[in-house]
């Protein structure tokens, strides 16, 4: 009896076993979705046989929205996609916009954008830093990145008066001008923050236990990636250099010093990896910006209260936090767009998932889910 | 084996070294505050609830044409003659709407500002209709709300404000 039992665990007809397939639906409140987001998983065993991402729990329609409304209130629309970093979601909206129009912006206002940008590139990844930690079980590096986020954001609310949701940005240049206050906290923060990175190094990046949670796991390669248009870090993290602002730069970004960072085999630590990288240069950036910031007005002249511009279409695309962020706007000469479409990274990286889940195990569908760092608000629009 | 003792060695070194920068902060002042009983004063140019002064008003409508979401009307006051005169007759601000942008008040023309984001932060609404703010002729300061059974003005009990700081205005 016992020699028939040993012979069922036999490696060799173990092969042939086949476990009945289980649906599990894994969200729309699963607390590591970092929103609203369904993934319908069919396993068999512990391992994932077919993924089915379920979008659209968070949409608001604002590409319709803003066809009823006029530029300036559609940058208040733009806040709302991706709102853990509204601020180039309020650039791209006014780059598309004023190319549309024919208005140049000042050189002060130019300057001001990239500043809020940067920052915001550092409270967002922060904030994936900090969520991809307890994700995968690490929960003090979220309190530590946190206490920096909270920073940041204060230093949003001095100056424009909100945390999340800025209305910054404006068509022609900034809503407010940066008082010399504001830009000597920008600066102590910086500094301030330079050698909290190393300590995030220490805490997560390098510790043992995370890289083996991530290292070698959802291996995306650079022709994958491409083929699948990721764009941000996730494409970066594949090895491929392709960053907006180094290669059609927008708002002054070719006058500053910065690296692009490059993973090497796309595994979700090299995504990881890129994103805290990408930190130390927009650190590199905004203290470079603060200390050749040009004297001038913030906002350009000449820029009427309800802009009409004349019909036609353009498209503008900034680096956002999360990758190649696009908008395309058409008028017919109205007051309001008569298209506008969101070319939106999250929405883009998310559709990999289906393909790179298959044959995955359960317990690494946050491992890669989160360090494709999607906001559902982008998603869904 | 030494490959095992070696990764034993070195996970427990990156726990120390965790544990270590966590001991560094252990001694220093907290970075957060108790919510209820210590309150954090917002910056001078924060965007909380808006407030309106029907003293200043102009009625001249630019906050309207201003507001993205449509959250704010009002109605002319007319005089015995009824001709429309540069005085409100009633203002009315639905919170639920606002997107708290500072459109409205960028675009008020009045010195000081008639309608403006005061540093509330703690606006709380009890019931749909208290979210409609009506700013009536002769009525408070503070916005009272059409409630939809009694076909009247009420005051807002259900806001609850525990926060007293100067509501900024320029």
């Amino acid at each position: 009896m016992s020699n028939a039992l040993m012979q069922t665990h036999d490696a060799s007809t173990m092969a042939g076993l086949k476990t009945d397939q289980l649906f599990i639906n894994l969200g729309p409140q699963h607390p590591s979705t970092h929103g609203v987001l369904r993934i319908g998983l069919t396993i068999e065993g512990e391992v994932i046989v077919k993924a089915v991402p379920d979008i659209g729990y968070l949409h608001r329609g604002t590409e319709k929205l803003s066809e009823v409304r006029n530029y300036h209130h559609c940058v208040v629309l733009t806040d709302r996609w991706d709102y853990v970093s509204a601020m180039p979601n309020n650039l791209v909206f006014c780059l598309a916009a004023e190319k549309l129009a024919g208005v140049k912006t000042t050189p002060r206002a130019d300057a001001l954008r990239v500043i809020m940008c940067e920052m915001n590139r550092i409270a967002s990844h922060l904030l994936f830093f900090g969520t991809y930690g307890i994700d995968l079980g690490a929960y003090t590096p979220f309190l530590y990145a946190f206490r920096e986020r909270e920073m940041v954001l204060d230093l949003f609310e001095m100056l424009c008066g909100a945390r999340l949701t800025y209305n910054y940005i404006r068509l022609g240049g900034v809503m407010v001008d940066a008082s010399p206050e504001w830009l000597k906290r920008t600066s102590e923060f910086l500094e301030y923050f330079k050698p909290r990175l190393d300590e995030y190094d220490t805490l997560l990046t390098y510790n043992p236990i995370f890289m083996a949670r991530t290292k070698g796991i959802g291996i995306v390669s650079a022709a994958e990636a491409k083929d699948w248009a990721l764009s941000g870090p996730n494409l970066r993290g594949s090895g491929v250099n392709y960053d907006v602002r180094k290669f059609a730069p927008y708002s002054g970004y070719e006058n500053y010093d910065f690296e692009v960072p490059l993973g090497k085999d796309g595994s979700c630590w090299d995504r990881y990896f890129c994103r805290v990288s990408e930190m130390r240069q927009s650190v590199r950036i905004v203290s470079q910006a603060i200390a050749k910031l040009p004297e001038g007005p913030f906002q350009a002249s000449g820029f009427a209260k309800v802009p009409k511009p004349i019909a036609g279409e353009s498209y503008a695309n900034v680096e956002a936090s999360r990758g190649d962020l696009g908008i395309y706007l058409a008028s017919d000469g109205g007051i309001s767009p008569y298209r506008m479409h969101v070319h939106a990274p999250s929405f883009i990286n998310l559709a990999m998932l289906q393909d790179k889940l298959v044959g995955m195990k359960v317990s690494d569908v946050i491992a890669l889910l989160g360090s494709i760092d999607i906001v559902l608000g982008e998603v869904d629009r | 084996m030494i490959k095992y003792f070696a990764n034993v060695f070195n996970n427990s070194r990156a726990i120390v070294q965790g544990h270590w920068i966590t001991l560094k902060y252990m001694f220093k002042p907290a970075v957060t505050i108790h919510y209820p009983d210590e309150k954090l004063v917002p910056f001078e140019k924060f965007r909380g609830a808006l407030l309106f002064d029907q003293q200043v008003c102009i009625s001249c409508n630019l906050c309207v044409k201003a507001c993205p979401s449509n959250c704010i009307q009002l109605e002319n006051a007319k005089n015995e003659t009824g001709k429309k005169i540069a005085k409100v007759e009633w203002y009315s601000i639905d919170f639920g709407k606002c997107n708290f942008c500072r459109l409205c008040e960028e675009a008020c023309p009045t010195k000081p500002k008639s309608v403006w984001h005061s540093l509330d932060y703690e606006v709380i609404f009890v019931k749909r209709d208290e979210m409609v703010r009506c700013w009536k002729k002769d009525f408070p300061f503070v916005g009272k709300y059409f409630d939809r059974k009694t076909q009247d003005f009420m005051d807002a009990e259900g806001q609850v404000s525990i926060h007293d700081v100067q509501p900024r205005r320029s």
